[in-house]
């Protein structure tokens, strides 16, 4: 068994909205781990997501922390670098995908638009970090990731950006202030925009793969 | 479309099954916190089959309502035909439930 830190605490980015990441390599099934708590991997699934060399085997390799090792071993360190992340583009749409479905159920009057605008978090989020991974070559695997893109960053009010965030907090935790029908306003007045700057990501990670 | 986004939209529609009900307040998500924070301000109990019910679909649905960075790896086992039973499971409850009150 091992046990790691990663995300946010990792990078000394501590605010009243961090949650503390862990994983738990376990062999087999492990019931002393709460999923509510743990992100619970078995050994041979971080053998292969190393191989893939997927986003979150580049996020733990360069950032997770070893808490506890049964076999006093840093297993991760032990795997050395993970392949090469050659799915951007691929990711990529997936996540521009993800946000249209978001914003076409706003549209449509969805009854959960704390919900819709937590899943846009989420795409935006994930978006700007494959793009930094594939694209860019500088991951950033911060929940700031879309606004630290250099040239490519999310150009919007800071203000807007805290309200997406809050409703994603919202969503998975429970925790927060409701956002008013003013402030669900403000952002959904800056979707298009959004959308504007995730087709290009798309289109940039595209192009690299096909050229 | 992804078997993430499937999940996705499997919360997307348990979350419309729940916030067009009539209920005061909105469901904002699936996560154990989320589900608490929703039943405490519409007076529903930890004892009512409503919550035991969206309790076991986030159980299966765990990984879509409170991570974000490892669903890139799609790390999930397919969304099995329970989810699809739960939902008209708990559509019949919400109907009793919103009736009731």
């Amino acid at each position: 068994m091992h046990i790691y830190a990663f995300g946010s605490i990792c990078r000394g980015e501590v605010d009243l909205a961090s949650d503390i990441d862990l994983l738990a390599v376990v062999q087999g099934r492990d019931s002393r781990f709460d999923p509510e708590t743990f992100s619970i991997y078995g050994y041979e699934r971080i053998k292969a997501i190393w191989q893939e060399g997927s986003p979150f085997a580049w996020h733990l390799s360069l950032e997770a922390r070893l808490l506890h090792a049964s076999d006093g071993l840093d297993f991760l360190r032990e795997l050395g670098k993970p392949a090469r992340y050659t799915r951007s583009d691929l990711d990529c749409a997936k996540f521009r995908s993800i946000f249209g479905a978001a914003y076409s159920a706003i549209k449509e009057g969805s009854h959960s638009r704390v919900f819709e605008l937590s899943s846009i978090f989420l795409a935006v989020r994930n978006i700007a970090t494959c793009f930094s991974l594939g694209v860019l070559q500088r991951p950033d695997f911060s929940r700031r990731s879309a606004l630290r893109l250099e040239g490519d960053s999310l150009a919007i009010e800071s203000e807007i950006f805290e309200l997406i965030e809050r409703a994603r907090i919202l969503s998975t935790r429970g925790h927060g202030t409701l956002l008013s029908d003013a402030e669900i306003g403000n952002v959904l007045a800056r979707l298009d925009l959004i959308e504007s700057w995730m087709d290009r990501l798309v289109a940039k990670a595209y192009r690299l793969r096909h050229e | 479309m992804s078997e993430f986004q499937n999940r996705i939209e499997a919360q997307r529609q348990v979350l419309a099954i729940v916030n067009t009900s009539g209920l005061r307040v909105e469901l904002l998500g699936l996560s154990a916190k989320s589900l608490e924070r929703w039943a405490s301000a519409n007076f529903v109990t930890k004892d009512d089959a409503i919550f035991g019910k969206l309790t076991e679909i986030s159980g299966s649905l765990f990984f879509l309502a409170t991570k974000s960075q490892e669903q890139i790896t799609e790390d999930y086992s397919l969304l099995s035909h329970k989810v699809s039973a739960l939902m008209n499971e708990l559509r019949d409850l919400m109907c009793n439930v919103v009736e009731s009150r």
